[in-house]
């Protein structure tokens, strides 16, 4: 966890050097991402215990752009008390047990249904694919000059029982409150 | 004087309970000033904790998600408190990550540092400027996203300290005002008893009126008893006064009673000693004129023996005619009044010697007149006395084939005159000193040297007279010197 937070300080340290350094390398904006993903969790409160599993998953739906930051970034680290670890899945039915699934770009083609398989597990879902939030995702990385933002959609994260801390909205890009296709 | 002692002792008094109350209140209010800085400087250090604690909580998500825009502006609350120098938010790894900064009149006052150091403290510190930094780690669900640093100024303890330095000026000045009136009407219980009896004493003192007493004073018991004890002292001094007063009183009466009989008995004596020359000098004159009477007529028929016995009696008739008239002269130099004049006195002591040279022809007498000075005196007085002590320097003298008489003023005093005349006489001896100046004293026989014995006394008579005074130096064979002193008038 000390490994996260050293991460994500990191990129505030970037932040404030200026815009000079404004092509990051890939595996920052992932390793960045990584902890983003962790942090998520701890901003978000669910109103119902979808299970009473003592770790706390955190699920790459698809194929998986993260590696091993991922990895580092949980590594150690807590939610609630619970352990964090990471979990691979292929398919929305997997989904049960996952707080948090990160829902990879090789997923927008059928993202409708994947969203919808999701819906029963009551999960936090993230993920960089645009217009993310818009189509009933909850949080969208958005990049936004040299840093890494976030837009959220407060609708979808009802429908799943859950809800974000004020915190959380107030460093977000944008707040959305949209149900597609109502 | 009065004055001066009720100014005193009552300012006195009056500053006393001034310093008293004016001491315990300044003591008071100092230590409850500090006491009050003090919580109200720990107040401010719980508040900035507090305010460190809020503006962590509400930073968390923009350090955590790297969102300095949003920290800043939650930092940027903090400018609604004026005494709040800086505040700034770290990241976790103790690099600066947002900052607030109070602007003032000379711009941005607060200097950051760019890093800290990483620990799970909470800290607080004085700084130089002087104030108080807390220092606040920012902790979130187990993990720590940075720390919060808060710095504020002294602004609101100084002004405070102010307020209360105010407020303490305002309380002294009342206080010492009251003090001062109070002081006022409670000194006159001790101050005005206090110089009522001062200003009793002093009346005493300069009057010297020891029959008044001290009346009561209202002060209290040593004041009774300083009042007793005073009027007892005035009893003792005006019995004493007076006892010393009567005897003094009795004494002078018997001064004056002797005086007066003294004086009475003098001058019976005088008029007794004049009336008796007097009336000596009427047979004495039928002595003498019978006894030439009989030196005519039976003279020549006298046998030798007859004739001696004649001339003797005639010698003493005439001596005693001589003492008589002396004795008058005497008399009257102790009556006659004085009639001061300035005299020079050399031309006195010329006229003197040719008189006394007169009488004796054919004496080789050597005169050393020395420069003398003027003086005041009755001259005929004075002449007399000169003559008297020349005379008798010539006739002491006689014996000598060469007589030396000098003549002569000492020193330069300016109180008083002193001429002496010196011979290489017979002298005398110091012995009989004091019969030298008496009437009919003499020391030598009229067989050696003829005289009445009245010359001495007359000098004596003359110099008191004038308010001088004679004495004399002398040796036998070996000659003798008169002094005479006369006061010097300050007119001339």
């Amino acid at each position: 966890m000390a490994a996260v937070t050293r991460v994500a300080a990191l990129a505030g340290m970037f932040v404030l050097a200026g815009a000079s350094l404004s092509a990051q390398p890939k595996t920052s904006e992932y390793s960045v991402k990584a902890a983003y993903l962790v942090n998520f969790g701890r901003f978000a409160q669910w109103t119902s215990t979808p299970n009473a599993d003592d770790t706390y998953q955190i699920c790459v739906l698809g194929r998986d752009p993260f590696g091993a930051l991922l990895d580092k970034a949980v590594a150690g680290g807590t939610i609630d008390g619970r352990k964090v670890v990471v979990r691979r899945i292929t398919q929305a039915k997997d989904a049960p047990g996952c707080r948090i699934v990160y829902v990879s770009d090789s997923e927008e083609a059928q993202l409708a249904r994947t969203l919808a398989g999701l819906g029963p597990s009551h999960v936090l879902t993230v993920s960089d694919m645009p217009e993310f939030t818009r189509r009933g995702g909850m949080i969208q990385f958005v990049a936004d000059a040299d840093r890494v933002r976030f837009e959220v959609n407060t609708a979808s994260a009802e429908d799943a029982g859950l809800s974000f801390s004020a915190e959380l909205l107030k460093v977000a890009v944008a707040v959305r409150r949209i149900r597609p296709g109502a | 004087m009065p004055l001066r002692a009720r100014r005193s002792i009552g300012r006195k008094l009056t500053v006393m309970n001034m310093l008293v109350s004016g001491a315990a209140l300044l003591l008071a209010c100092a230590s409850f000033i500090a006491y009050d800085l003090i919580s109200f400087r720990s107040l401010i250090v719980n508040n900035l904790t507090i305010r460190s604690s809020v503006i962590g909580a509400n930073s968390v998500s923009a350090l955590t998600f790297d969102d300095p825009a949003a920290a800043e502006t939650t930092l940027s609350t903090l400018q609604a408190d004026p005494n709040l120098v800086s505040a700034a938010l770290y990241g976790a790894d103790g690099r600066l990550f947002a900052a607030y900064r109070r602007a003032s009149g000379l711009g941005v006052e607060a200097r950051l540092p760019e890093t800290i150091a990483v620990d799970d403290e909470t800290r607080q510190s004085w700084s130089n400027d002087p104030g108080i930094i807390v220092m606040r780690p920012i902790l979130f669900q187990g993990t720590r996203p940075g720390t919060v640093r808060l710095r504020s100024d002294l602004g609101a303890l100084r002004d405070r300290l102010m307020r209360f330095v105010l407020i303490v000026v305002i309380v002294l000045a009342g206080s010492l005002v009251a003090a001062f009136l109070i002081s006022r009407v409670a000194q006159r219980s001790i101050a005005a008893p206090m110089v009522e009896l001062a200003k009793f004493s002093e009346q005493v003192a300069r009057d010297r009126d020891y029959s008044v007493r001290a009346p009561a004073v209202d002060g209290g018991p040593e004041f009774e008893m300083f009042t007793s004890a005073f009027n007892d002292m005035l009893t003792e001094i005006e019995y004493r006064d007076v006892s010393l007063r009567a005897s003094r009183d009795e004494l002078e009466e018997r001064v004056q009673q002797r005086t007066a009989e003294l004086t009475s008995v003098n001058q019976e004596l005088e008029a007794f000693s004049y009336s008796v020359s007097h009336d000596l000098r009427a047979p004495l004159r039928h002595v003498s004129g019978f006894v030439s009477l009989l030196n005519a007529h039976a003279g020549p028929s006298l046998d030798a023996q007859s004739q001696r016995y004649l001339t003797t009696i005639a010698q003493a008739s005439a001596r005693m005619g001589q003492l008589i008239d002396d004795l008058l002269a005497f008399s009257r130099m102790s009556r006659s009044t004085l009639t001061k004049q300035s005299i020079d006195l050399g031309v006195l002591v010329r006229e003197a010697q040719a008189e006394v040279m007169g009488h004796t022809p054919g004496r080789d007498i050597e005169w050393k007149i020395h420069p003398l000075p003027e003086i005041a005196a009755d001259r005929p007085m004075l002449r007399l006395a000169v003559v008297n002590l020349l005379s008798n320097a010539v006739k002491y003298s006689s014996t000598r084939s060469h007589a030396c008489i000098e003549i002569g003023a000492i020193g330069d005093d300016r109180l008083e005159t002193v001429m002496f005349v010196a011979d290489n006489g017979v002298g005398f001896d110091m012995q009989y000193l004091h019969k030298l100046f008496g009437v009919f004293q003499r020391l030598h026989r009229v067989e050696e040297f003829d005289g009445t014995g009245i010359g001495l006394a007359n000098v004596r008579r003359i110099i008191q007279r004038h308010g001088g005074r004679v004495w004399a130096e002398g040796e036998v064979d070996k000659g003798a010197t008169f002094y005479f002193a006369l006061p010097r008038e300050r007119t001339l």
